[in-house]
């Protein structure tokens, strides 16, 4: 039928409809009714007219889209005679369901979507593992990658890089960027082409060959303008006039580390010996089609087991003539690329979309009850319908259509509230999650939006449709026409919906609490060093224009000097090693007269930092034991080391570390010891949340003569009462005035140093505490509704009680007691359910139990307050009811 | 003013009863709503009380299935008057809700002039 037929037959109905009343209403004028008398009496016979018509219309029946078309047609109608109701409920599920859109934008651009190359579940990173290092990720040595891409024979190609940074760009603007020297091998591995040009041939990874590039397609943009012309042209990388040979596709990254230049890694096969022990590579293999990494596994532990012995080493891993892997002590590691990226932001991020499907159950569960109160009032006419022959089918479908009206409503509000939420995640956060720039609303994202609205729209749409059992259908019109005191059972739901939300709201609360804690105490831990009113920033020389150690050193020196000439510096330094995000350098390192017996540490040093004679004055590392550098340590002069606590404890327990001598790796001479002057304080390289590794200081001016090296790339630290603007615009005209072709990188803040380290935990810890207070107060709403909705039901009942002498305090404690019961319950189901489920978030904890005890009680006291605000306004309006007012009701 | 009759002598039409009578009440004769409300009021002497609000949907229901049909036709009022048939298949239906009815009816009556039985 098309909607004009139906149209017209319902134009014919009222004709029909009416034409029964004109005749009752003659019939009864017949009998002495005056017309208006009879016209009413005519239509108080008839009943409702209006619901009369639907019922009849509902008969005539209808495609299953007509049907569809008119059921919603009809609920749109019925929620826009009560634009309060619906706008509650619209709003309640924008937020629930905008917030989940919004997170799962973020797990399905970092977790779900796949590397943006062909077949990338066949990607594998490649890395070492040295167990008695203590090592579990490593990178591999440059050996290991020609030897393993020569012999494996589950990866079809093998790939290495490294990332680092150079200055892009002549004297006059140099822009520091991060880099990546990557093997010729990298890009066919991934199955990736150039946007422009071509990618580097083997002939351009050999020494001696002529310098070329390719750009980032972001670099190109922003440095180049975008002309295709840079293909083929010189541009300045480290002082090196080197070619562009290539443009890379947007967004290209292998490991999301923003890689902006490619250079191609130099290897020589003939110096492979020379290669062994320096670890710095990552390696990137596909797996042959077919080969899964778990069948690839098995099949390249052979390989472990003879690789010493095709280089002619003996078979016995003991006998360490050659640095190679084994299965004992340096093996090797495959990981899916993918999941390696994603790495433990995964676990943040599922916990994240978890925490938040609870907030959309709880508006759920919210809504529901909405929909059963209203349900109660609007009984009369359901029961009406139902008397008149609409099905129960019907009117479920009803319920079920106006429910859905409401969750799309929502879900089309939600995604702007997603958008937004997207934005500001996205803003707040750059460092905290992996692959952030894939993240936006998708095809995928929309979908899950849509079937959050229809599942949301259902679960909450069933609770008062299913409420319309048999016996409240069989009801007569005369009796719906009273009101029934209690619906027992519709307020047992009502009830343990309210559980239900509380409890949830507890569950979340304890997790969002522990994560709290622990990003307090991430906080709180003692980085080893005083952070106020301490600048850092970076510099990189270029190893074209710098070849020389000696003046490398001096010109560190000058620029700390010059810094600390500028009113409110109190001093400058520099050190090689930025804390807190550190990578484990492990430095074979000789300890004087050390046997390594079982259970003793191998000779193995963690981080090596180069500085200034004046490091631990200016960054206030206290020296536990002996000196610290000084004017006595020339560059010529006998060289010293400090070492840190850690090291003097796990290798000279129970006596003093200073005057022990030590051996560098690396050094010119290898008969050199270098005598410990002092022990420092432990300073938290490697992270705050991670254990101590054992460090030595060596001293930046004695490198040259005992290292025959000096590091190019050093951070500058600052002491100063300065603003940052201030102190940045001094530190500009300092760098440049000593060499303008040296970008300023990285000027921060220590304290924001450390902050970006946090940027994830904080991350996740801020989203939780939102989350959970957005679940707490609409648990707090739902509480306090159905609650409001008792009194009101009951308010005969109390004006009786008040009537016969019950007191105000009595009536108050009554509604109370009522409702802090349903959220004590809801209490220890809650935390119940927080002992069970926080073991999921034990990974992301830091110095906190997961089954924290204060966490609990803090939670529990702080739910039961919230509860009992939410209790006491409907219990003192419990209070005010006029007994003569409601026992006159109904 | 007619006498109402008093409540307790009303029966509710059980759900499908209604079409049953609906049906018979056109056997005797085409008739628009309002006439079928009467007649079925006259013919059960008042004890039959079919909602007024009920039978709408009842007639539009049985003219979806077939069982009847209907025709704008002008009363002797002059007035323009839906008015009911029953079709071929309507009285088929007819004939079989009624023969269901029967046995129902029977049934029930046999079951009340049963002696009690015996005591095992």
């Amino acid at each position: 039928m098309s909607p004009k037929d139906r149209g017209a037959r319902s134009e014919d109905l009222d004709a029909e409809i009416q034409s029964h009343l004109d005749m009752d209403a003659r019939e009864r004028v017949a009998r002495g009714e005056s017309p208006d008398d009879a016209a009413a009496a005519a239509r108080k016979e008839f009943g409702n007219v209006g619901i009369v018509k639907e019922v009849t219309r509902d008969m005539w029946g209808g495609g299953g889209a007509e049907q569809l078309w008119r059921e919603v047609r009809y609920a749109v109608r019925t929620l826009v005679r009560s634009p309060g109701f619906a706008a509650i409920a619209i709003l309640t599920l924008a937020l629930g369901i905008g917030a989940n859109t919004a997170i799962f934008s973020v797990v399905n651009g970092v977790i779900l979507r796949p590397l943006p190359y062909p077949d990338p579940g066949q990607l594998v990173l490649i890395t070492s593992q040295f167990p008695t290092l203590g090592f579990d990720q490593f990178p591999v040595d440059a050996a290991e990658f020609l030897e393993f891409r020569e012999r494996n024979r589950s990866f079809s190609n093998v790939g290495a890089y490294f990332s680092t940074a150079v200055n892009v760009g002549g004297q006059s603007s140099p822009a520091r960027v991060t880099s990546a020297l990557a093997s010729a091998s990298l890009f066919p591995t991934l199955g990736v082409t150039p946007e422009a040009g071509r990618w580097f041939t083997d002939q351009e990874t050999l020494p001696n060959a002529s310098p070329v590039a390719l750009l980032s397609d972001e670099l190109w943009r922003s440095n180049f303008g975008g002309e295709r012309s840079i293909v083929g042209q010189k541009v300045d990388i480290d002082g090196v006039q080197t070619q562009v040979v290539g443009i890379m596709p947007k967004g290209f990254d292998v490991h999301d580390q923003g890689v902006r230049v490619w250079l191609p890694l130099t290897l020589d096969p003939d110096s492979i010996n020379s290669y062994r022990g320096g670890h710095y590579l990552n390696l990137v293999g596909r797996l042959k089609p077919g080969i899964s990494l778990a069948t690839a596994r098995v099949q390249l532990e052979p390989l472990l087991q003879h690789w010493r012995e095709i280089d002619g080493g003996s078979p016995d891993p003991t006998q360490n003539r050659v640095h190679t892997p084994n299965t004992k002590n340096h093996r090797l590691r495959y990981d899916d690329l993918l999941t390696d990226i994603v790495g433990s932001a995964g676990r943040a991020l599922w916990v994240l979309q978890a925490a938040v499907f609870l907030v959309l159950l709880i508006a759920c569960a919210n809504l529901a009850n909405l929909l059963l109160m209203r349900a109660e009032t609007r009984h009369k006419e359901l029961v009406l319908r139902a008397a008149l022959g609409a099905g129960r089918g019907r009117l479920v479908r009803q319920f079920l259509a106006e429910s859905l009206v409401l969750s799309v409503a929502g879900a089309a509000v939600g995604l702007l509230v997603a958008r937004w939420g997207l934005h500001a995640l996205v803003l707040s956060n750059n460092a905290g999650i992996p692959r952030a720039t894939r993240v936006g609303l998708d095809a995928h994202v929309l979908m899950y939006t849509l079937a959050l609205a229809l599942g949301t729209g259902v679960v909450f749409g069933l609770a008062p449709a299913l409420r319309l059992n048999a016996r409240s259908m069989s009801l007569s019109l005369r009796e719906a026409g009273s009101r029934t005191t209690s619906h027992a059972s519709a307020a047992r739901v009502r009830r343990a919906l309210v559980v239900l939300e509380m409890a949830m709201a507890v569950t979340l609360l304890v997790g969002a609490g522990l994560l709290l804690r622990s990003f307090e105490k991430l906080t709180r831990v003692d980085s080893g060093f005083d952070r106020s009113q301490l600048f850092t920033f970076n510099l990189v020389l270029p190893a074209a224009t710098y070849a020389d150690s000696v003046r490398r050193v001096a010109l560190f020196e000058q620029i700390d000097n010059q810094l600390q000439q500028v009113p409110g510096v109190q001093s400058a330094t520099a050190m090689s090693g930025l804390p807190p995000r550190r990578p484990v350098n492990a430095n074979d390192t000789r300890f004087e007269g050390y046997v390594a017996k079982p259970g003793m540490p191998p000779q193995n040093v963690d981080y090596y930092n180069y500085v200034m004679p004046n490091y631990f004055s200016t960054m206030r590392i206290p020296m536990v034991e002996g000196r610290s550098f000084g004017p006595m340590d020339g560059a010529k002069s006998p060289p010293v080391v400090i070492v840190n606590q850690t090291l003097a404890r796990l290798f000279y327990p129970g006596q003093s570390a200073v005057g022990h001598r030590i051996q560098p790796s690396g050094i010119v001479d290898t008969a050199q010891w270098f005598t410990i002057a002092g022990v420092a304080k432990d300073v938290k390289q490697g992270g705050v949340d991670a254990k101590t590794g054992t460090e030595i200081y060596l001293l930046d001016q004695q490198t040259p003569a005992y290292e025959g090296f000096a590091p190019r790339n050093m951070n500058i630290v600052v002491r100063s009462t300065l603003s940052r603007d201030a102190l940045a615009s001094s530190i500009r005209r300092i760098v440049a005035s000593v060499d303008p072709g040296l970008p300023v990188v990285g000027l921060r803040s220590m304290d924001e140093v450390f902050d970006d380290a946090l940027a994830r935990p904080r991350f996740l810890a801020e989203l939780l505490v939102i989350f959970a207070a957005v679940a707490l107060a609409l648990a707090a709403v739902g509480t306090y509704g159905v609650l409001a909705y008792s009194v009101a039901e009951r308010r005969r009942e109390i004006g009786i009680r008040m009537a016969l002498g019950a007191s105000e305090g009595g009536v108050l404690t009554l509604v109370l007691r009522q409702g802090m019961l349903l959220a004590g319950i809801g209490l220890l189901v809650g935390l119940a359910g927080a002992l069970a489920v926080t073991r999921v978030v034990s990974s992301l904890l830091f110095g906190v139990q997961p089954t924290d005890p204060a966490t609990f009680a803090a939670v529990g006291l702080f739910m039961l307050a919230v509860a009992l605000v939410a209790c006491v306004v409907p219990a003192r309006r419990a209070t005010r009811v006029d007994p003569l007012v409601a026992l006159r009701l109904d | 003013m007619a006498k109402r009759h008093a409540p307790l002598t009303r029966i509710e039409l059980l759900q499908g009863t209604l079409d049953l009578i609906i049906l018979q009440s056109l056997r005797w004769g085409n008739r628009h709503g309002y006439g079928l409300l009467q007649i079925i009021r006259t013919m059960s002497h008042g004890v039959l009380q079919v909602d007024t609000g009920s039978l709408y949907p009842a007639l539009h229901r049985l003219e979806k299935q077939g069982w009847i049909e209907a025709d704008w036709e002008l009363s002797e009022n002059n007035q323009r008057v839906r008015v009911y048939r029953l079709t071929p298949a309507g009285r088929k239906q007819l004939a079989v809700e009624r023969s269901k009815w029967e046995q129902f009816s029977t049934a029930v009556a046999e079951f009340f002039a049963a002696p009690p039985p015996e005591e095992a």
